[in-house]
């Protein structure tokens, strides 16, 4: 009798990536591809991170769809452990009480479809990655990567 | 371009950390390479400085050559509604390219012992294996009319690539009249080549019912259009998932 799946959440990151061994599927921890606008990643160091206490930061609230939201990460060294939503503004709209819901961003919204769909990821862009993506790079900046 | 991109590996039995621990850098530096060969947001990329003309062809990376004669033969089965050459500021692969990276991303879990792994960039989705004995992948298709909803599930034996103005307002340019239009409002390709599905997916999203139509003819691909109107239309054999209400 096999084992029901192990599931690895992987990420990939403009540094590092991370494997987390899980039996259930865990929120997928995620970076974005390095941009022309980044500090450019061949400007990372090497310094090397004692190891791994765990720092958070959030970042500037950014633009999407519905209104504004900002993201907030933590990282282990250089490698990222948790991304999530830190603050949501839809401006009242009145569909306030699934803008949680709405504003999931693509991973997030893998990982919960995936969860009540039985699904394993999503196609179609989300639209608020663009918004997402902003202000998780201003966190990862702020965290010096 | 920073694109997100997701990598998820599915396991049976314990596997070698050291050995999907490589696999995961290999996938991720396959990504940054394709960036750093092919985006046009970096001006000291290969593909920028042809675009610009201070590189020949001839002298770019062999890469630039394997990925531009796809997208030529993309572009014959597109019918010419997916043309990189078309775009303003000189051939730009990137409809193609950001599939083919993904693919090539997830290559890298072949040998170490996962039961299937899965590279998603921003909704151009490329697999390998299952994520279950016996299980095919599932992937949800986004509601264009909205977001915060799945259209559709199909089941998944390779890539899949979903193109439409929802993403980010409209990027797509029709290559016959040059203007930004879309036919319709979601436009999902399948099929074993993610560059190819992506690139036809592209064309679909400008070319609307002539391009479905070259699909169903082309063989190993499978499509759908979700209308501005709400209306669908697929090939004979797109992979609905079943038993999932739509």
């Amino acid at each position: 009798m096999s084992r029901a799946p192990w599931v690895i959440a992987g990420t990939v990151a403009g540094l590092a990536g991370l494997l987390a061994f899980h039996t259930t599927p865990v929120k997928v921890a995620l970076a974005p591809l390095p941009t022309t606008t980044q500090p450019s990643s061949g400007g990372a160091t090497t310094t090397t991170q004692p190891s791994s206490t765990p720092r958070s930061a959030t970042g500037a609230s950014a633009n999407y769809y519905y209104g504004t939201m900002s993201v907030s990460v933590t990282v282990s060294g250089s490698r990222l452990t948790n991304v999530t939503i830190a603050a949501l503004n839809d401006g009242g709209n009145s569909l306030s009480q699934s803008i949680d819901q709405a504003a999931i961003p693509q991973l997030e919204q893998q990982a919960l479809a995936a969860q009540s769909a039985g699904i394993q990821g999503v196609s179609g862009a989300s639209y608020t990655s663009a918004g997402f993506t902003q202000s998780l790079q201003s966190a990862l900046s702020q965290l010096g990567l | 371009m920073g694109t997100v991109v997701t990598i998820d590996c599915f396991l049976e039995d314990a596997v070698d950390p050291d050995a999907l621990d490589g696999a995961m850098d290999d996938a991720v530096k396959a990504l940054h390479d394709a960036d750093d060969v092919f985006s046009v947001w970096k001006p000291a990329s290969p593909m920028s400085r042809v675009r610009g003309g201070a590189l020949r062809l001839a002298d770019a990376p062999d890469v630039v050559r394997d990925v531009l004669a796809a997208c030529e033969a993309a572009r014959t089965a597109s019918g010419g509604w997916f043309d990189p050459w078309s775009l303003p500021g000189g051939v730009d692969p990137t409809g193609y390219v950001k599939g083919w990276a993904a693919q090539r991303a997830v290559a890298s879990f072949a040998d170490v012992g996962v039961l299937g792994a899965i590279v998603n960039a921003a909704g151009d989705v490329a697999t390998l294996g299952q994520p279950g004995r016996g299980a095919p992948f599932r992937i949800g298709i986004v509601d264009p009319a909205d977001p915060r909803r799945l259209a559709c599930v199909a089941t998944v034996d390779g890539g899949i690539a979903t193109s439409g103005t929802y993403e980010r307002g409209a990027h797509l340019v029709d290559p016959v009249r040059g203007v930004h239009r879309t036919a319709v409002a979601s436009a999902t390709v399948c099929g074993s080549d993610l560059g190819l599905a992506d690139a036809l997916a592209t064309a679909l999203a400008v070319g609307g019912d002539d391009v479905l139509a070259r699909i169903e003819d082309l063989g190993g691909y499978e499509a759908l259009t979700i209308g501005h109107d709400g209306v669908w239309a697929n090939t004979s054999s797109f992979p609905f998932a079943a038993g999932v209400a739509r």
